[in-house]
C-alpha cells in the first residue's frame, strides 16, 4: 500500500512539474499551404 | 575627405567581429581597418589573416577620428566606447543585443544629431536583420498594426549567454499601444521559419528589438519578440549556464510577421532568413558601417536599422553577400 501511495505521489508531482513547464499558449498549427520563396529580382533590384 | 581615406575601427575579434572585418575590407576601400580586442593575440591573428589595410591592437588603442566609423562587436558594454567615438566625431555601429546597452545607446540620439553622426544600434542578426525585414514588410502596407518577430540560434558565446539570460525575468511588451509586463519564457508559439529550420516553439524573451521597432513603425499597436527555446533552456534560465557555450552556434533563422491594412483590406506579410547568426550579423554590421561612411543612412542620430536604412537596397546588398531573405507565400501561417 505504501509503495502504491508513493508511486501515485510521484506521478502527481511529475504531472504538476510537466504542466508547469508546458505553460500556456495555443502552440499554433502548421501552415496549411504555400511555402517560402527567396526574395529576388523585382523584390530586390540590384544596387 | 573621401570615404576611402576614412578608417573603420572594429572592437571585438570574436565570431562576429572577425567576420565583420573581412566583410568591411571587401565592401570598399578604407584608409585603415583597426581591429581591437581584449585578447590582442586574437586581434593580431585576424589582422594577419586578412592583411592590408587591417591593423591590430588593444581596445585602449581605439581612437577614432572625425568621419571614421567605429564598429562595436565586443561582449562588454558599448555605451562607453560609443561615447568615445562620438566625442571625436565618428559614426558608431553596435551589434549589442543587451536591452540595457541598447537603451543607453539610443539615449545618445540628441548628441549624435548635434554632431551630425550616425549611431546604428542593434546592427546584428536580431535585432538587425530582423529590423530590416520589418521595414521591408512595412513598405507594403498603408498602415501597420502588428509586428511579431521570432528567432532561433545564437552567434558567439556572448550571444549564447544573452539567449540564456533572456528567458528569465519580465518582458515589457507593446500591446494595444501600451507597455504591459509579461513573464519571460511564457507565451509558447509554434513559429515557422524558412527551410531547413521549419517549425519551432518560441517564447517571450527579454530582447532589445522592441525598443527599436516601436519607434520605427509609426502607429504600431502590438510588437512581440520571441526566441526559440526548449524546456531545458526555460528551466535553467534562472541559473548560471550549466556548461560553457559553443564557440559559435549552428544555423539560425529569423522570421517577422507584419500585419496591417492595404486600403480596406487587413493583410499580413511574413518574411524570414536562414543563416549562421554570426555570419549574418557580421554582414549586417559591416554593411551598415559602409553605408555610414558613404552617407547613405537616412538621418543623423541614434536608431535601429528599421529607421536608418532603405530596406530594399540594404536587403539587395545583403543578398549579394549571401544573406538572403525569403517571403512566405500561400496560406497564412496560423501562429
Amino acid at each position: 500500500m505504501r509503495v502504491l501511495r508513493r508511486a501515485l505521489m510521484a506521478l502527481a508531482v511529475a504531472g504538476v512539474i510537466a504542466g508547469a513547464l508546458r505553460l500556456r499558449g495555443s502552440g499554433g498549427v502548421p501552415p496549411q499551404g504555400g511555402g517560402w520563396r527567396e526574395l529576388t529580382g523585382t523584390d530586390l533590384p540590384p544596387t | 575627405m573621401v570615404a576611402e581615406e576614412h578608417r573603420a575601427l572594429l572592437v571585438g575579434a570574436g565570431a562576429v567581429g572577425a567576420r565583420a572585418a573581412r566583410q568591411l575590407v571587401s565592401l570598399g576601400p578604407l584608409g585603415e581597418l583597426f581591429v581591437g580586442d581584449l585578447d590582442t593575440d586574437l586581434a593580431a591573428t585576424v589582422a594577419a589573416t586578412i592583411g592590408e589595410p587591417v591593423t591590430a591592437g588593444a581596445v585602449e588603442d581605439f581612437v577614432p577620428g572625425p568621419g571614421d566609423v567605429a564598429v562595436l562587436a565586443s561582449a562588454g558594454e558599448h555605451r562607453p566606447l560609443a561615447e568615445r567615438a562620438l566625442e571625436r566625431g565618428a559614426h558608431v555601429v553596435s551589434v549589442s543585443d543587451r536591452p540595457g546597452d541598447v537603451a543607453a545607446l539610443l539615449d545618445l540620439d540628441a548628441e549624435a544629431r548635434e554632431r551630425r553622426c550616425h549611431v546604428v544600434v542593434g546592427a546584428g542578426f536580431s535585432p538587425g536583420l530582423s529590423c530590416v525585414l520589418v521595414a521591408r514588410a512595412a513598405t507594403t502596407f498603408e498602415w501597420v498594426d502588428e509586428v511579431h518577430v521570432a528567432r532561433i540560434g545564437t552567434g558567439g558565446p556572448a550571444c549564447a549567454h544573452h539567449h540564456h539570460d533572456s528567458l528569465a525575468g519580465v518582458v515589457p511588451e507593446w500591446w494595444d499601444g501600451q507597455w504591459v509586463r509579461r513573464r519571460a519564457g511564457s507565451g509558447r508559439q509554434l513559429c515557422w521559419f524558412p527551410d531547413p529550420v521549419g517549425g519551432v516553439d518560441c517564447y517571450r524573451a527579454v530582447t532589445p528589438d522592441r525598443l527599436l521597432l516601436v519607434d520605427a513603425v509609426p502607429g504600431v499597436r502590438r510588437v512581440s519578440i520571441r526566441v526559440a527555446a526548449n524546456r531545458r533552456d526555460r528551466v535553467t534560465a534562472h541559473l548560471p549556464m550549466l556548461r560553457r557555450p559553443h564557440p559559435e552556434g549552428a544555423v539560425g533563422a529569423v522570421r517577422v510577421e507584419v500585419r496591417g491594412r492595404r486600403g480596406a483590406v487587413r493583410d499580413e506579410q511574413v518574411l524570414g532568413a536562414v543563416d549562421r547568426p554570426a555570419l549574418a550579423a557580421a554582414a549586417v554590421c559591416a554593411l551598415a558601417a559602409r553605408w555610414a561612411l558613404d552617407g547613405r543612412l537616412r538621418r543623423a542620430g541614434a536608431g535601429g536599422l528599421a529607421e536608418l536604412v532603405e530596406p530594399i537596397p540594404f536587403l539587395a546588398a545583403l543578398a549579394e553577400r549571401g544573406v538572403k531573405a525569403a517571403s512566405f507565400q500561400g496560406a497564412a501561417a496560423a501562429s
